[in-house]
């Protein structure tokens, strides 16, 4: 097990970022891990004085997620980033590239899971 | 380059900047929003060469990685190495020879000033200052040299093994790579006039892409973008390697602009090349490296300070050669967002000094 990690209920989560932020922490950024069981487990990781806390979400498949981009901007990059490539339903970040920050229409939907999700797309897009 | 629109009631003019252009070594579209001449938002696109490298991890061994790894970035491929190695020596409680560590300390130094020297000469060409450009990267080459001859290849040197290095230095070449990195320094020194004092050099640098620190802090910038934010704020400072043995002090500027950003990577090439006298004084004889017997199992994260800032590594095993997952998040991810923060109120004239001033890096951050 990592150091400093904490197992959270994903309504839990906002509450605990938020806390993080208030107390002065950095967003490092979040890690997508496909369990291969249906769920994923999502870790979001900050930084104070260089010590790491580490907050673990675990979702089913097509659950939505809350974004954190709300309280830290700086997640809209790797949010967007685990909705496409692990197919992940993050409801709500900042700017939401509608699975087209890192994929094109040609090119396979959540390629990092260990199975394939259709993930939401923009109105519009074919 | 594209089309540009303007949207005739707001006044306001879309302009694509990128994914090709002179400014930049590598594909990063943004479209910039602007009323006249002035940013007002600005949204990145990325995605022009993403190569899956984390998915690759999964079905390579754990051993086979650590060359992966090191062709995510040139530019501090070194470090990308030792990162991992790092965390599966950490997984399977692998104690790495001390002789290992200096070495390390040295060649990730010279990757620093190799980087550090290419940001400076293309921020000199970036301005139009071509001779300039081409004296900091006559110095480049000196590293370029050294890498070479240590290592056998001049970008991606292959030293890092898990356990720990796989090649030595003879007391010849270190004393070799001490005179050449003072070489460096004095030429540097001469140079350093130049960057710190030219009226055209701070006419573009000073006052421009502010950001200040409590903003550096929240965006999560990392690297000489938080410390020319003055956030002290530097990973080698935990000790890792053998940082720990080392006497140094991050390089903090206060100014937190573009000019802020060029003294901290300046002082952080004397910086390296200190550090790497040191580790030459101290580096103890000994084997460079352990066997590694068994396979890593459970989850871990390393992190070491490349020369655009913290690169994190989280680690997976399962107790087979396979790894579940590897996940990196590379410097350049964490410091786009500040990005968007200094565009908006910028003159469309200092756009490719301010991508340029955050050091980006696009092979990195798609990985």
């Amino acid at each position: 097990m990592i150091e400093n990690a904490f197992d959270i209920s994903k309504e839990l989560l906002h509450i605990e970022v938020e806390d993080s932020k208030i107390n002065g922490y950095r967003f490092v950024t979040a890690t997508c891990v496909d369990l291969g069981n249906g769920t994923f487990d999502v870790i979001y990781h900050f930084d104070k004085d260089l010590e790491l806390k580490n907050l673990r979400v675990n979702v089913k498949k097509e659950e939505e997620l809350p974004s954190i981009s709300n309280i830290y901007f700086s997640a809209i990059l790797v949010e967007n980033e685990m909705k496409e490539l692990f197919g992940l339903n993050i409801k709500n970040i900042a700017i939401d590239y509608g699975g087209h920050m890192l994929l094109s229409d040609e090119e396979l939907d959540s390629p990092m899971a260990k199975q394939q999700i259709v993930i939401e797309k923009r109105k519009g897009d074919k | 380059m594209g089309k540009s629109g303007k949207s005739g009631k707001s006044g306001k003019t879309v302009i694509p900047f990128g994914p090709q252009h002179p400014v930049l070594p590598e594909p990063l579209h943004l479209k910039l929003v602007m009323e006249d001449e002035i940013i007002v938002e600005a949204i990145p696109a990325i995605g022009y060469v993403h190569r899956g490298l984390e998915k690759l991890t999964e079905v390579k061994e754990f051993t086979q990685n650590v060359f992966i790894v090191e062709r995510i970035c040139g530019i501090c491929s070194m470090m990308h190495a030792q990162a991992y190695c790092q965390g599966i020596e950490t997984l399977m409680n692998i104690q790495v020879p001390d002789r290992a560590k200096y070495l390390r300390v040295i060649w990730g130094e010279l990757h620093r000033l190799h980087s550090h020297l290419l940001w400076l000469g293309l921020l000199a060409d970036a301005f139009g200052f071509e001779s300039l450009f081409m004296q900091v990267w006559r110095n480049r080459e000196k590293v370029m040299d050294i890498m070479e001859e240590t290592a056998g290849g001049r970008v991606i040197i292959s030293v890092n093994a898990i356990g720990g290095t796989r090649r030595d230095m003879s007391p010849e070449v270190l004393r070799k790579v001490a005179v050449i990195a003072d070489e460096i320094k004095e030429d540097m020194m001469q140079l350093e006039k130049v960057f710190m004092a030219d009226y055209t050099v701070k006419h573009r640098l000073v006052g421009v892409g502010v950001l200040e620190p409590d903003v550096a802090y929240e965006f999560g910038a990392v690297g000489p973008m938080a410390r020319a934010s003055g956030i002290k704020q530097d990973l080698r400072t935990t000790g890792y390697a053998a940082y720990g043995e080392l006497d140094f002090e991050p390089v903090v500027e206060t100014g937190c602009d573009s000019y802020a950003r060029t003294m901290v990577r300046l002082r952080e090439v004397y910086q390296s090349v200190d550090l790497i006298k040191q580790a030459i004084g101290k580096i103890p004889d000994g084997e460079t490296s352990v066997p590694v017997k068994g396979m890593p199992n459970g989850e871990v994260i390393s992190r070491v300070e490349q020369p655009r800032g913290e690169v994190l590594y989280y680690l997976k095993a399962n107790g087979t050669k396979n790894l579940d997952r590897l996940r990196i998040r590379t410097p350049t991810f964490a410091n786009i967002p500040t990005l968007l923060k200094m565009l908006p109120g910028s003159q469309l004239a200092d756009v490719p000094i301010l991508i340029l001033t955050i050091d980006p890096c696009i092979s990195c951050t798609e990985r």
